[in-house]
């Protein structure tokens, strides 16, 4: 890989430096300040925290630190609990997305090549919608008096309405609705470039469809199929508007937890300390993400 | 006997040379690509860089050119150290393998671009532009882009572009690779005319030995960073160094043995191979039962059905296979002890029928001054 | 021989269906007479109306507006300088730290993102409003532009710019003159991503911004939260159309650039 040879000393620095600034600045530094803060405690003050260094008589400042924040978090139930239900809906949703996801990207990889990018640009399209508007355009189709009620007691496939809305169902229809594209997307650029020969060859050699599908298809579409589950899962963990507009008061996600502790609690360090543990069950399947995007590049 | 001297300057000690490498080693981490080479390419010259893949040869190049700076040593370029000048700032053009044309521009702008670096007057670029077009015969192209044009098109506009700033050295990296075979040989008498024309200095790296016989005034013979052999094609293909040498350069049969001596028709050699004594006429000094080779060119084996009427340098054997090419007939003859030796003649006659064919006992035999020693 | 079966087709018919058929239920809500989403009570485009009535709605519209530009043009800019250092400018210290840092804002959840953002503001006691919005669109914006601009940069020939450097152009003219050319439609393909996602942020908008600078979403999303009203539709089918007639554009100014 050849480097740009010309920019050597202060020009290279420059040109390194100015996203690096940027992003160290406006990325890292806030997290740093994230972490200071969930060591503080509420007060009502503006801002609504202790600061962490008390300055007093003496030279050096003492650090007041308070790990209450964090224990309470531990220690009680309802937080266990919101991590533990994130996690277990972003697993289930990522793996309802990708069974979903992989059987369309197939058939787009599949199909006659003229149509592919129109298909793709099919795919495309709602991606570039606004999210919160398809998840509000869900909204109308799963209330009690929805459309989607409306259409099954029609048909008489059922008599009483189904009650969809405001609960787990949902919230799983509208994240895989939402990101849909964000697996079909990777998933795509890597069964498009696979050797389809590679199946031919399998079934010459006796191999059946279906075994030649997970033995050959499957694990050639591996790196596809983990950033796309990247791309879905660890967001997801953190997903605030889906389960707030179409989950119900049962539906525990930390996103929205969050969110109530911040805004409606006004109790900020207690908030940071929601968000620095989310960060620390993350950063494992981040960092994973970031070394398997750079590999891919090299 | 100057002329001789303008025609092969390095053989006349008070030409200075154009280009001198002096002592260049460059390292990519651990790898060692180019070892302590030095050369002196002399100004007109048509001078190759040849050998096998990984040798290092494009690595010399792009140090020429300035892509890559030398770990050690330096470069002079008429007599200026150019090692630390950055490639804009050199007064080299270089002949990319991919071309490298910009697909953003038409044919004449990027023979222009150059010119427009040097800011000079647009009446003159255009001039020289025109100029270019016609040297590659590209005028009626002058408006396309790159993607209409085929690819020894394209391979013109990358000369015309590099030749544009009429540069002191011109480096071509494996220029004709991507032609067939035809257009590969007609633009290399092309190159040809152009260099003499222009009277530039050309550098050009390739694989392709027989491309390197075709145009090159010398031939730099490398193998993995050093080069084993720096001569004029004739000198390279009749007296190579070693068997490498030979062997890399056409086709070549080697007698192993050991020296036996020296006596007026030249040095003995008693050959394994030939089981015989076997001469040659050039003078090698070297120690007895010492282990050295013959080595022969198949053209230069006289091979017949009857015995030749020689004192030496004469083996039987059995025709094993033919190749037919047409203009000539290549027959591996297998010796009595198994060895397989090539020979090969001009059918200088017309006959439908093989004179010579499987299975025929046939004589061997070359003149002494055909074969050279090789101690290595 | 890629074989298109006829479960193929059936999949991608009842993908599309289900990727699609909430969007036109929506547009179709947009025109209807009544106000309850389940009954038709006739075609009308009333609400269009009130929409235009609705100076709260427009305010938030322009705002939006100020901020996808001006974070998509910077973010287009950091974007591309990031995608070119990623792929060209080798190792160089502490490339770990900026390659993580260009790859996990496009994973994290937002929340995180607009926690730590707003923290930060207050901590420097930045008063929070459209500079701060814009800042953090910027921010997260850049990191896709990096990625689309990276993939490109990996695919193109550096012999094109040695090229360049050989016939006497500088370093810094020959990314000009040469390479951002080439891959313009990578660096506008960035900046229409960077513009879609600074016009759809909710969560890091909602935590950055202040009073006064209230933005599209965040009005939709007070407005969703009183109620389902077909002027939500309306101002969705708006922002529906709007951003299909880009797409589809912006497809065939693709498809021609590759044709020519």
């Amino acid at each position: 890989m050849n480097k740009i040879k010309g920019f050597r000393g202060i020009g290279r620095t420059a040109v390194i430096g100015i996203p690096y600034l940027w992003l160290s600045v406006l990325f890292l530094l806030p997290f740093l300040i994230v972490l200071k803060i969930s060591f503080a405690e509420p007060i009502i003050a503006i801002p609504p925290y202790t600061s962490l260094l008390q300055w007093g008589d003496s030279f050096w400042p003492t650090i007041k630190a308070s790990f209450d924040g964090y224990l309470f978090i531990l220690e009680d139930s309802l937080y266990v609990n919101a991590y533990l239900s994130s996690l277990k809906i972003a697993t289930i949703s990522t793996l309802i997305a990708l069974v979903v996801g992989y059987s369309i990207a197939y058939s787009i990889a599949k199909a006659p090549r003229r149509w592919r990018g129109v298909l793709l640009m099919l795919v495309i399209l709602p991606f570039w919608t606004s999210f919160l508007i398809r998840v509000y355009a869900w909204i109308g189709i799963l209330k009690t008096e929805g459309l989607l009620n409306l259409l099954l007691l029609s048909l008489g496939v059922i008599d009483k309405p189904l009650t969809i809305m405001n609960t787990d169902l949902a919230v799983y229809i509208g994240i895989v609705y939402s990101y849909l594209p964000f697996m079909i997307l990777p998933l795509y650029a890597n069964l498009e470039k696979m050797d389809f020969s590679l199946l031919e060859a399998a079934a010459d050699l006796g191999c059946r469809p279906f075994k030649t599908f997970w033995t050959v298809t499957i694990p050639l579409s591996l790196p596809g199929i983990l950033a796309g589950c990247f791309l879905v899962f660890i967001p997801v963990v953190g997903e605030f508007v889906i389960p707030d507009l179409l989950g119900g008061t049962q539906t525990l996600m930390i996103g929205k937890v969050l969110w109530l502790e911040f805004f409606n609690n006004r109790d900020w360090p207690l908030a940071s300390a929601v968000a620095i543990i989310l960060l620390a069950i993350l950063i494992v399947p981040i960092m994973y993400y970031q070394k398997t995007q750079e590999k891919a590049i090299s | 006997m100057t002329e001789i001297s303008t025609i092969e300057p390095w053989t006349d000690s008070s030409q200075k040379a154009y280009i001198e490498i002096k002592n260049v080693t460059k390292k990519f981490g651990d790898f060692t690509a180019i070892d302590n080479l030095s050369l002196d390419i002399y100004k007109n010259e048509f001078f190759s860089l040849l050998g096998p893949s990984g040798c290092g040869k494009t690595t010399l190049l792009r140090m020429l050119a300035g892509f890559e700076k030398p770990t050690e040593g330096t470069i002079l370029l008429d007599g200026e150290d150019i090692s630390q000048v950055p490639p804009h700032l050199r007064p080299i053009n270089m002949m990319f393998q991919s071309y490298a044309l910009f697909p953003h521009m038409s044919v004449e702008k990027n023979i222009a671009f150059g010119l427009k670096q040097d800011k000079l007057p647009k009446n003159e670029i255009n001039d020289r532009v025109e100029e270019m077009l016609e040297l590659v015969q590209l005028t009626e192209f002058a408006k396309r882009k790159p993607d209409q044009l085929s690819g020894g098109q394209r391979q013109r506009v990358a000369l015309g572009r590099s030749l544009a700033k009429r540069p002191k050295l011109l480096l071509l990296d494996e220029p004709l690779g991507a032609l067939d075979k035809r257009l590969r040989e007609q633009t290399q008498f092309e190159l040809m005319n152009i260099q003499e024309k222009l009277g530039v200095t050309f550098v050009i790296v390739t694989h392709d030995q027989e491309e390197a016989m075709t145009v090159s005034s010398r031939i730099g013979l490398m193998d993995t960073g050093y080069l084993t052999q720096v001569a004029t094609p004739t000198e390279i293909y009749e007296a190579p160094v070693n068997r490498d040498v030979a062997d890399f350069i056409g086709d070549v049969n080697f007698l192993e043995g050991t020296y036996k001596g020296k006596n007026e028709t030249g040095t003995q050699l008693d050959s394994d191979d030939a089981k015989c004594v076997v001469y040659a006429t050039q003078v090698t000094a070297a120690d007895i039962g010492r282990k050295l080779w013959f080595a022969i060119r198949p053209e230069k084996l006289e091979i017949s059905k009857r015995k030749p009427d020689f004192e030496h340098n004469i083996l039987k054997g059995k025709i094993e296979d033919i190749s037919y090419t047409g203009s000539m007939s290549t027959y591996h003859v297998k010796l009595a002890n198994g060895k397989v030796l090539t020979a090969c003649r001009a059918n200088r006659e017309r006959s439908v029928e093989h004179q010579l064919t499987w299975e025929d006992e046939v004589y061997l035999h070359w003149l002494p001054h055909s074969a050279i020693v090789l101690q290595s | 021989m890629k074989r298109f079966t006829a479960f193929n087709m059936t999949t991608l018919l009842l993908g599309f269906a289900f990727l699609y058929i909430p969007i036109i239920i929506l547009v179709v809500f947009s025109f209807n007479e009544s106000k309850l989403v389940t009954v038709w009570g006739g075609f009308s485009t009333k609400w269009y109306g009130e929409l235009m009535n609705n100076q709260s709605i427009k305010d938030a519209a322009w705002v939006t507006a100020k901020v996808a530009f001006t974070s998509s043009t910077i973010a287009t800019l950091l974007g591309t300088i990031a995608g070119l250092v990623m792929t060209k400018f080798g190792r160089f210290r502490g490339r770990t730290l900026f390659s993580g840092m260009i790859y996990a804002p496009m994973v994290m959840p937002e929340v995180i993102i607009g926690l730590s953002l707003l923290l930060m503001f207050v901590a420097l006691s930045i008063d929070r409003g459209v500079m701060t919005v814009t800042l953090a669109h910027i921010t997260f914006s850049m990191c896709y532009v990096a990625v689309v601009v990276q993939s490109r940069m990996s695919s193109y020939d550096d012999s094109i710019n040695e090229a360049a450097l050989d016939l006497g152009c500088t370093p810094f003219k020959t990314f000009f003159l040469i390479t951002l050319p080439i891959i313009l439609p990578a660096v506008i393909s960035g900046w229409l991503l960077s513009f879609t996602l600074s016009l759809d942020d909710l969560v890091i908008a909602s935590f950055t911004s202040g009073p006064g600078s209230t933005t599209l979403p965040m009005k939709i999303y007070s407005m969703v939260r009183l109620g389902v009203t077909p002027e939500i539709n309306a101002v969705s089918t708006i922002l529906v159309g709007l951003v299909a007639i880009g797409v589809v554009t912006g497809s065939f100014i693709g498809k021609k650039q590759k044709t020519n």
